[in-house]
């Protein structure tokens, strides 16, 4: 009897492992898509220009309010291109404030992709070096970040798409009703 | 007739095959990167083996290439040189990126099945060996 067991564990073995990899195919996780460890943690505190007007980005009165939306992007960032239209739809949500961070870019080309593409954003700050970034844990832009209350509470890396816009809007109405 | 150029194709095969070994040793560091102290560039190399480069993500950001490497070398540098230790620095990478970043995973409760599973898995093969060849004496 054991025998007979132990006879057919190896080949039980193989196909538990091979349907445990045919799930992780098929399943919607994308394994290169890392988790941001900065979830519940507080938005890091930086010092940066404001892109439009060039003057200081003042941190703790742009984040002062409830919920906000960070967005890194850049105007040499092609899905940052496609995604914009869907920044633009939720700067128009009420008591929602859309943060831009112009991820090392070239102020003029910056400017100019606002230009014709419209600006979603109430302020934006400008990362030449990619600093902020690598204190915002960001490892490949667009990225999106809902904060509430000064912590952050959601990480999207990549860009907002008509395929996981629903979603996105899901996790921010998480803290519209508190 | 055909012995000697088949040799001659093979050595030239050989050839190539060891140039790939030397290219692997080729790595991303730029000439204007480079710090002065030579202890503390030693340093700064040896915590780039170790840092993963998220963009591509076998790669460690000592051979890559990637912008996003650039930039946690020069933040690495830049740490290393207003005097943060080692361990200060591997605290700001995974406090940003997560454990996932070190390419040699620390030890600890979360990974404890990574590293003892094949210690185990070992193990019960000896079990399984010992049993098997036991039985036919």
């Amino acid at each position: 009897m054991i025998n007979k067991v132990l006879k057919f564990l190896p080949i039980s073995i193989f196909f538990l492992i091979v349907l445990i990899f045919f799930y992780l195919l098929i399943s919607k996780n994308d394994p290169s898509k890392l988790p941001s460890v900065l979830l519940n943690k507080e938005a890091p505190k930086f010092e940066a220009y404001s892109l439009v007007n060039k003057k200081k980005f003042l941190f703790d009165k742009e984040f002062s309010e409830e919920l906000i939306i960070v967005n890194f992007f850049s105007s040499w960032c092609i899905p940052c291109k496609t995604e914009h239209n869907f920044i633009k739809k939720l700067s128009n949500k009420k008591n929602l404030k859309v943060i831009g961070i112009n991820y090392k870019d070239n102020e003029n080309d910056a400017l100019e992709w606002l230009n014709q593409l419209g600006n979603p954003y109430s302020k934006i700050a400008k990362d030449m070096k990619g600093e902020i970034a690598i204190d915002w844990g960001v490892y490949g832009i667009p990225e999106t970040f809902i904060i509430y209350k000064k912590y952050i509470k959601y990480r999207l890396a990549g860009p907002i798409t008509k395929k996981n816009f629903n979603a996105f809007e899901l996790e921010l109405n998480k803290y519209y009703n508190d | 007739m055909i012995k000697p150029r088949l040799n001659f194709y093979i050595f030239i095969l050989l050839i190539f095959c060891s140039l790939q070994i030397i290219s692997l040793n080729v790595n991303s560091i730029e000439p204007e990167e480079i710090l002065e102290n030579k202890e503390l560039e030693l340093r700064a190399r040896s915590i780039f083996k170790n840092t993963r480069c998220l963009v591509c993500q076998n790669q460690s950001i000592d051979i890559s290439t990637a912008p996003l490497a650039k930039d946690l070398r020069k933040v690495i540098r830049k740490n290393l040189v207003i005097g943060q230790s080692d361990k200060e620095i591997y605290n700001f990478l995974t406090e940003r990126y997560g454990d996932f970043i070190l390419l040699n995973p620390p030890f600890k409760k979360e990974t404890y099945f990574l590293w003892f599973f094949p210690l185990v898995v070992f193990l019960l093969g000896i079990v399984i060996f010992y049993r098997k060849t036991s039985k036919k004496f």
